[in-house]
């Protein structure tokens, strides 16, 4: 059985304040033991694939140079730099 | 004018000089303008349409090479990057991004000169079946304006059945392209996985998800299929395939393959009319030499758990980028501590969007990871295995598109994993990466119930030749907008 507190603590951890979203608990709750029918599932192995890709499929690793004018399409910019909130 | 005339009917109209691509152009955009109140398929709209429509007469009437869409009005759901676009996601969280880049598929799309009509009404990000959880508000069903029109490809969907353009692109997660396409009467193909480029594809589960075309015949989709489909530098998970002509052969017909109707897909949960109509279906068929019998696979009860899991894990890593500060809605950063402005500005986030990204964040944390998130990658690697075994034995497997007719706006939106419940017979293709194309097949009670075909990775063709010999079994009315 999942606790409220570990599905508050996940969305915390995803920075999602859940303060007053009773709803939201309540409806994931719902949710995740739906998901526990995966327990009767029966997997044929413990393995899995999971997609790899080879150092040699990758495509160079070369600088493109994008258009200058990229960061006017931000909302918030000076110069050449992001304005962001304070860190402390 | 008839504007809704199918792509091939276009292309011989403009190449015969009977039509000039700026009339159905401006046609078109009157008609966008007539019908949006009432059924909103799109979140913006081209404003150039109508000049890049004659720059292409002008290139035509001068004899200069003209790409093979000749100006073909075409959408875009609005999470594939179009340069100079919004492209929102129908979220709060993009709503004022402007795409710096066209997606691979779009600028496939522009180099055979097809005209951008605008961009298409989607769920949030993509996540839902109904086009609801749009923070621009819900598309509407054509043939019903009470009712949805299924999602999440929702806008596109609607947008070719209402007249609005010739064909569209979606995406397809879960089953987002086939199922407004089903319940708006026309065809939507999810194709296999690594066909399409996901390049400026604006990523909700990066490993099922693939751009698709919705159209208004099979012969439509194929030739946008041709179009879109190849590799891309820009996506190492495209295959190499070389290219191939998707509308040759459509005519080859059915006689003698193996379809495979699946068990789990049209018995407990199926309405009784959505159920009528696939044993029609499954007559028509076999009237036309195909040898039908049922498959059972046993995965399948348990690929909605595995599939939202998986989808909404990749969803909280994709989506723990935005944070409101490099672009987004207007939410000054001055006077904010920066942990607290993001967890803020992420409060915008609409419903479905916050829930998945709960789960996304709950089924693979420490503790649960065992429980959740690999057991679904074990499954869905137990799904993979049952498809490749069915295909052995049939050429084709077959089921309804969606279990259940279209429902009225707002009848399960409180119901979330009712919701979830309603993907069982797409989702199994995405996980899979198998191909899966819906044909508008019935209109029961006025509503559209579509007919979903399944083929083997890379079988586009055989599938495309399948759909085309159903769909020529049908005669369906026109949509009543």
């Amino acid at each position: 059985m999942v606790k409220r507190e570990e599905i508050v603590h996940a969305a915390n951890l995803i920075k999602i304040d859940l303060e007053d979203h009773e709803k939201y608990i309540e409806q994931v709750e719902k949710i995740l033991n739906y998901f526990d029918i995966l327990d009767k599932a029966s997997p044929e192995s413990e393995s899995f694939v999971i997609q790899e890709m080879p150092l040699d499929k990758l495509r160079d690793d070369k600088y493109v140079p994008f258009n200058e004018k990229l960061i006017t399409q931000l909302k918030n910019y000076k110069e050449t730099f992001v304005k962001a909130p304070k860190m402390i | 004018m008839n504007l809704g005339i199918t792509a091939t009917q276009y292309l011989e109209q403009v190449k015969n000089g009977s039509l000039t691509v700026e009339e159905f152009i401006a046609k078109t955009m009157e008609r966008i303008k007539k019908v949006e109140g009432s059924i909103h398929a799109y979140i913006s709209l081209n404003d150039d349409a109508i000049s890049q429509a004659k720059q292409i007469d002008k290139k035509l009437k001068a004899k200069e090479k003209v790409g093979s869409c000749l100006g073909m009005p075409i959408s875009i759901k609005d999470n594939i990057c179009a340069k100079g676009m919004k492209t929102t996601c129908a979220s709060k969280m993009l709503e004022n991004f402007v795409a710096p880049y066209d997606a691979t598929v779009v600028s496939n799309l522009k180099s055979q000169d097809a005209i951008i009509t605008g961009k298409t009404n989607l769920d949030e990000f993509a996540m839902g079946i109904s086009t609801e959880f749009s923070y621009f508000g819900p598309s509407r069903n054509p043939w019903n304006a009470d009712y949805v029109p299924g999602g999440s490809s929702g806008g596109s969907a609607v947008s070719v059945s209402a007249l609005e353009c010739i064909a569209s692109l979606g995406s397809d997660t879960g089953g987002s392209v086939r199922n407004p396409a089903s319940f708006c009467s026309v065809v939507g193909l999810k194709p296999t996985y690594g066909l399409v480029s996901r390049y400026g594809l604006i990523s909700y589960a990066n490993s099922i998800e693939q751009v698709g075309p919705i159209a208004r015949t099979v012969e439509d989709t194929a030739f946008i299929l041709n179009i879109i489909s190849g590799i891309d530098t820009h996506d190492n998970t495209t295959i190499d395939k070389g290219k191939t002509d998707y509308t040759k052969d459509l005519d080859a017909g059915i006689d003698g393959k193996r379809i495979g109707i699946i068990s789990e897909m049209i018995g407990e949960g199926v309405d009784k009319q959505v159920a009528s109509a696939t044993s029609k279906a499954i007559s028509k068929l076999q009237s036309l030499g195909a040898k039908c019998s049922e498959i059972s696979l046993d995965s399948v009860k348990y690929s909605v758990a595995t599939y939202y899991t998986i989808a909404a894990t990749e969803a909280g890593s994709n989506l723990a980028r935005y944070d409101n500060i490099r672009y987004g809605f207007d939410f000054d950063v001055e006077g904010y501590e920066f942990n607290a402005y993001i967890s803020k500005a992420r409060k915008n986030f609409g419903p479905e969007v916050t829930r998945r990204m709960i789960l996304g964040a709950f089924v693979p944390s420490a503790g649960y990871v065992g429980k959740y998130f690999l057991k679904a990658l074990k499954v869905r690697s137990k799904i993979k295995s049952e498809i490749e075994q069915a295909f052995k034995k049939f050429d084709l497997l077959f089921a309804p598109t969606v279990p259940v007719l279209p429902f009225k706006i707002g009848e399960k939106i409180d119901d979330p994993l009712s919701l979830y419940l309603l993907d069982i017979n797409t989702i199994v293709a995405n996980l899979s990466g198998i191909p899966a194309i819906s044909i508008p097949y019935e209109i029961a009670q006025g509503l559209p119930i579509g007919m979903q075909l399944f083929a083997n990775s890379m079988q586009e063709k055989t599938l495309l030749q399948a759909a085309h010999a159903l769909e020529k079994t049908t005669n369906l009315p026109g949509v009543p907008i």
